[in-house]
């Protein structure tokens, strides 16, 4: 079948529906480092018999960001939420095979919970602010760890603003309830509430799903201006979006990983039947 | 290969991570233990509730066993028989006192169904209406009425009963008595009402809206799809709100110590509601304080508490699985 | 045909749903309105001078001057009153009479003794004022006026002899004087009539002025002031002017009874008497003798009360059940919020957290009396040794311990799964997670929870009966023991003041002042746990 007019844009010209948007041509050609963060081998999440997700093996590499894309219910979310100990809240789940981070072997017993969540921040798929004020949304983390004084609150609060490119917008009413923003400004205070615990890696699971295109558009900039400093692994269910913004994607489907390599690569040629049908949108 | 991988990701994000994603063993053993003892202390703080029921029920059994347990067991038996059929009751004699209770039991008996006879059609309806007929505006509105009409305590209602009620059926309806086992039923159903539409209500609602959607589909009127697909539907939660009604009303003492007359006798001819009657609450209510310690007197009202708290117990065990039911019919199992 | 059968049906089952809403609304309104309002009288009332006199000396409020400057302008119109019920009761009252003639008679032996008379003089005075008490004594017994006459004239005889002039005998004169006098105008056959209907009277006025200012302070502080209230006095008054009597019928056949006021011309039994302008005169100058002013008595919810509620307020009893609620919400609070965190964060789903939930379940529906026993079986007798306020609230506290458990479980299920995860991710553990944002988000379903069981908690009188409540204990003392002395409260003293105290019988407005406090305390705290829960939802919503 020919490329939809769609995936053609998608796949080929990643970046151009948006305007203005920086130039990342440059960042898609540095030679890839290969260095991982993230390490799957086998794995499998069970919600009590039932598996979620099936012997995943898949590596993430460092400071780049990685989509995961799949039809629903196919197991994304359960993987994503694997890899900071999330699922722990649903109860009856058990594990197989081994998720590390960092060397660290998430499920083993020795693994420090407070600083992985710290350093691997999520972002959820509806934006779920506290009902608190803004700024003690921002400084929630922070204070868990046991920074008291107002003065490195104070930047801290500016500074994750401005990089969430929310700071303009909310500066004047910072202590202002958080669930007045619109949708979009909730999302990004999440974002800026994430890396408020200076994370390394950012899971984002569907974080546009619940937004407007406008909205969207910032979000995907944000992402564009975090990667590199930041690891980030992003469930999307809109390819474009992957396509624009990853540089490795991840195809699921029925709990199994189908496809796991280079984006463009994997839009313009997959390997596999189903995620060809899935691309080119004859199901899911 | 596990420790190889780990190895290799440990090398390749060594800068990345600043704060070690491993436990250190003091850290590991504080959690271990903050967990521990957080979860044992939260538990026997919930354990609690379970002592108090254990508590309860001992002490009442405690106190009420010497009553019975005296002497050989046929007297024990009997003491038992003459206490559930007998209705001479007249523990304050001196020479011959009698502890037949029946006739007390029955007055209990009384005013819990007069009050049901009257609280369960009104609060069933009223439940229709709220869940059902009535308008949102409405309903925000009856909601507050509701919850004050169960706010109001019981010896407001007593005092109601007694100043205003008692003297309108004496004078009005020209009763011999103002207080009498119609004026408690009466007060009764208004307390009653409360928790049998509120819990009616959820168990209405919980039907879905597609079985309604599909009897007006087929051209029924509201009154056939309530009467003949919905309220079938809930019924284990009517039931349940039926049994938390009469719990409420059984177990309720004051307003029954005040307006019900305290006769110990059963009413003839058995119809006749303007008679006084005697229930247990108000039997303990009305004897206790004047008792002496660890006198027959004193021990068989600890009787009739127990014989309250296993009437109670017994509905309760029945409303819960009458609700475990409808729960699980209305999650579709 | 079948249809509109089926739609007329469709109507009354609507109707008749709609009517049991009706019904609901119009119990509410039939319990608060005529209990509200019958309370309310206790606090908004027309207050009498007499009102301002007991507040004035039981609760040392008001201004003396301008108080006592009311008392004598009262003071006047009361005289002229009591000045007419004086003289026609020396004619009736003769047992007074004999007394008062007696005790001159005993004093004029003492007053010659005094003065030191010779002998023979002494015999003869004494035994002269001896004639004069005895035909004095005679006139009293006797019905019959002109007996009567001729006994008083033989008195006079001895007025005129002048050996008595200056003496105490000039008293008993001035008694022979008055009596002739009143007999004029008095029926004397009915002077048995007379005396009892005048005790009557007598008592109405005292309950209208209370002790005449010549008399020394009553004992009991009920008999200290006269009717304080103008709805008191206009009720008394009633009972001064009139009076249930037989009388003949119009047709003259038969005798009914029928309500005439006692100064009526034909059937009154004072008709014809000097009592007579009495009662207009009462009537009449009311309003000036009790000086009626529009009071309102917020004092009441903090004045003590003297025996019986006759006087005073619900101080004592808002106090006790003030301390015994917060006591209760101390020893409940903790645990009931715990064990919801429990349940909702913690407790899997297995045996023994059903069995926890049944458990809680059971403690709800146990009857408050059983409470009650096991209040003094357990806590009386094992915890505090004493029945007081301690093994009171400690009671309370297990009553409204399951629906504080309850109100919270549900305010903390409520909060969204979101907001933990949000919290986890975050980097916060289970427990602080549930300090931080879900114990916050969930706090005004708890503070819901909370107000609504200190309603329960106050209004709950059947736990209370054997733990520590009493109708008359004294306000507790705080530089002691407290905890171990009973209180009154609220609830229990409803119950006393309507059915145990008799003494509170003849103060219905007291009682349903009492009943009144309470409800409006209860409903209070529901309209503020409504309030916090309109504002939780509009929080939530981020308004
Ligand atoms: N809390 C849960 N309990 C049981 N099963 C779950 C739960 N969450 C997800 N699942 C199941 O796991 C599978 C994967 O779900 P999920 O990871 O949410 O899919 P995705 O995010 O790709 O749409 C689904 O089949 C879903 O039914
Ligand atoms: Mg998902």
């Amino acid at each position: 079948m020919e490329l939809t007019p769609i995936r053609k844009r998608a796949a080929l010209q990643p970046g151009k529906i948006r305007l203005n948007s920086p130039p990342s041509a440059a960042a898609e050609e540095t030679p890839c480092t290969q260095k991982t963060i993230i390490g799957a081998r086998d794995f499998t999440f069970y919600y009590g018999s039932k598996a979620g997700v099936e012997n995943i093996t898949m590596d993430i590499e460092v400071g780049s960001v990685t989509a995961i894309i799949g039809p629903s219910g196919c197991g994304k979310s359960t993987f994503l939420r694997s890899i900071n100990r999330m699922n722990d809240l649903i109860p009856q789940t058990r594990t197989e095979g081994l998720l590390s981070v960092g060397g660290q072997d998430v499920y083993d017993k020795s693994t420090n919970l407070v600083n992985l969540r710290q350093q691997v921040g999520m972002v959820f798929q509806r934006p779920n602010p506290f009902a608190k004020s803004i700024y003690d949304n921002i400084t929630y983390g922070p204070k868990l760890q046991g920074i008291r004084s107002k003065a490195k609150l104070n930047a801290l609060v500016e500074k994750c603003l401005k990089d969430a490119a929310l700071w303009d917008e909310v500066k004047d009413d910072l202590h202002k309830s958080a669930l007045a923003l619109s949708g979009g400004q909730q999302q990004r205070l999440c974002i800026a509430r994430t890396l408020a615990t200076k994370p390394r890696v950012v899971l984002m699971d569907e974080p546009c799903s619940a937004l407007d295109p406008l909205a969207t558009a910032r979000i995907e900039d944000l992402i564009e201006e975090l990667k590199g400093t930041y690891t980030i692994v992003i469930v999307t269910h809109n390819m474009q979006q992957a396509a624009r913004v990853s540089k490795r994607t991840a195809f699921f489907c029925l709990g199994k990983l189908i496809e796991y390599g280079q984006t463009d690569k994997l839009f313009t040629n997959p390997q596999e039947k189903s995620t060809e049908d899935y691309i080119t949108g004859r199901f899911g | 290969m596990t420790e190889s991988l780990l190895q290799r990701d440990k090398n390749d994000a060594a800068v990345e991570f600043s704060r070690p994603l491993r436990l250190s063993v003091t850290e590991d053993l504080r959690g271990f233990l903050a967990e521990k003892i957080g979860h044992a202390t939260l538990f026997s703080i919930t354990f609690l509730s379970v002592l108090a029921v254990m508590a309860i029920f001992y002490f009442v059994i405690q106190e009420s066993v010497p009553f019975i347990f005296k002497g050989s067991f046929g007297e024990s038996i009997g003491r038992l028989t003459e206490f559930l059929t007998r209705t001479g009751w007249y523990p304050q004699s001196h020479d011959n006192p009698e502890y037949g209770a029946l006739s007390i039991i029955v007055g209990s008996l009384y005013v819990t169904l007069g009050a049901l006879v009257v609280a369960v059609p009104v609060g069933v309806l009223a439940a229709v209406f709220l869940s059902d007929i009535a308008p949102f505006s409405l309903r925000q509105i009856c909601k507050p009425i509701i919850e004050i009409l169960a706010a109001i305590p019981s010896v407001a209602y007593g005092v109601f009963a007694v100043m205003i009620v008692a003297p309108w059926m004496q004078n009005t309806l020209g009763f011999t008595t103002g207080t009498n086992a119609l004026n408690a039923s009466l007060i009764l159903s208004i307390m009653a009402l409360p928790t049998i539409i509120s819990v009616a209500e959820d168990a209405l609602s919980a039907v879905g809206r597609e079985v309604r959607e599909a009897s007006y589909g087929l051209g029924a009127t509201r009154a056939e799809t309530m009467l003949k697909v919905v309220i079938p539907a809930s019924h284990s939660g009517i039931v349940a709100a039926i049994i938390l009604g009469m719990m409420r009303a059984i177990g309720e003492t004051m307003v029954v110590w005040m307006a019900s007359g305290n006769a110990s006798r059963i009413p003839s001819p058995w119809w006749d509601l303007s008679q006084s009657v005697r229930t247990l609450t108000a039997t303990i209510a009305g004897e206790l304080g004047e008792v002496p310690k660890n006198t027959d007197h004193f021990h068989v009202l600890f009787m009739i508490a127990l014989l309250l708290l296993l009437f109670t117990f017994g509905l309760n065990m029945v409303s819960e699985f009458f609700m475990a039911r409808f729960k699980k019919k209305s999650r579709g199992l | 045909m079948q249809t509109q059968l089926r739609q007329a049906l469709n109507h009354l089952f609507t109707l008749s749903c709609g009517a049991s809403v009706v019904l609901l609304v119009a119990a509410l309104l039939l319990f608060l309105i005529p209990m509200l309002k019958k309370g309310a009288v206790a606090v908004l009332f027309r207050g009498t001078v007499e009102f301002r006199k007991m507040q004035a000396e039981q609760f040392d409020r008001g201004n003396e001057e301008a108080l006592q400057k009311e008392i004598e302008q009262t003071a006047q119109s009361r005289q002229e009153i009591y000045a007419i019920l004086d003289q026609f009761s020396r004619g009736i009252d003769t047992e007074k009479l004999t007394d008062e003639v007696k005790g001159l008679y005993r004093d004029y032996g003492d007053e010659l003794r005094y003065k030191d008379t010779p002998k023979e003089q002494y015999t003869k005075l004494r035994s002269q004022a001896k004639i004069i008490r005895n035909h004095l004594l005679d006139a009293f017994e006797s019905i019959d006026k002109t007996e009567i006459n001729e006994y008083l004239d033989a008195v006079k005889v001895f007025e005129k002899g002048n050996s008595f002039s200056g003496t105490t005998v000039e008293k008993m004169f001035a008694v022979a004087d008055g009596f002739q006098k009143t007999i004029q105008h008095v029926d004397l056959s009915r002077r048995g009539e007379y005396a009892e209907e005048l005790s009557v009277v007598k008592e109405e006025l005292y309950n209208l002025f209370g002790p005449r200012p010549e008399e020394k302070t009553p004992q009991l502080a009920m008999r200290r002031f006269g009717a304080t209230r103008w709805d008191v006095a206009q009720k008394h008054l009633s009972f001064l002017l009139w009076q249930e009597k037989w009388v003949r019928s119009d047709d003259g056949q038969s005798m009914v009874s029928r309500k005439v006021r006692r100064d009526d011309p034909q059937y009154g039994s004072f008709s014809g008497t000097s009592l007579l302008p009495l009662f207009t005169l009462v009537e009449e100058t009311l309003d000036i003798s009790l000086k009626p002013r529009f009071t309102f008595y917020w004092q009441y919810f903090i004045d003590d009360s003297t025996p019986g509620h006759y006087f005073g307020g619900v101080g004592p009893e808002v106090l006790g059940t003030l301390m015994l609620t917060m006591l209760a919400m101390c020893f409940a609070v903790g645990p009931g919020v715990l064990s919801a965190a429990y349940l909702v964060e913690y407790a899997g789903d297995n045996l023994i957290v059903k069995i926890i939930r049944i458990c809680i379940n059971t403690l709800a529906g146990v009857p408050s009396i059983v409470y009650g026993l096991f209040g003094m079986a357990f806590f009386v007798t094992y915890v505090t040794r004493h029945p007081g306020i301690l093994s009171a609230a400690m009671t309370l506290a297990l009553l409204v311990l399951p629906v504080i458990i309850r109100a919270s479980e549900e305010a903390i299920r409520a909060v969204p799964q979101t907001y933990r995860e949000a919290a986890m991710g975050l980097g916060a553990g289970k427990f602080r997670s549930f300090i931080t944002v879900t114990l916050p988000a969930a706090g005004p379903g708890i503070l819901t929870g909370i107000i609504l069981s200190l309603g329960r908690a106050a209004g709950e009188t059947a736990p209370i009966l054997f733990a520590g409540a009493a109708a008359l204990a004294p306000i507790p003392d705080f530089g002691g023991k407290w905890w171990l002395q009973e209180t009154r409260a609220l609830s229990y003293g409803c119950y006393d003041i309507t059915v145990g105290d008799k003494l509170a019988m003849m103060v219905p407005h007291k009682q349903f002042g009492m009943v009144m406090t309470l409800v409006m305390l209860v409903l209070c705290l529901n309209i503020v746990a409504i309030f916090v829960r309109s504002r939780m939802s509009k929080k939530l919503r981020g308004a």
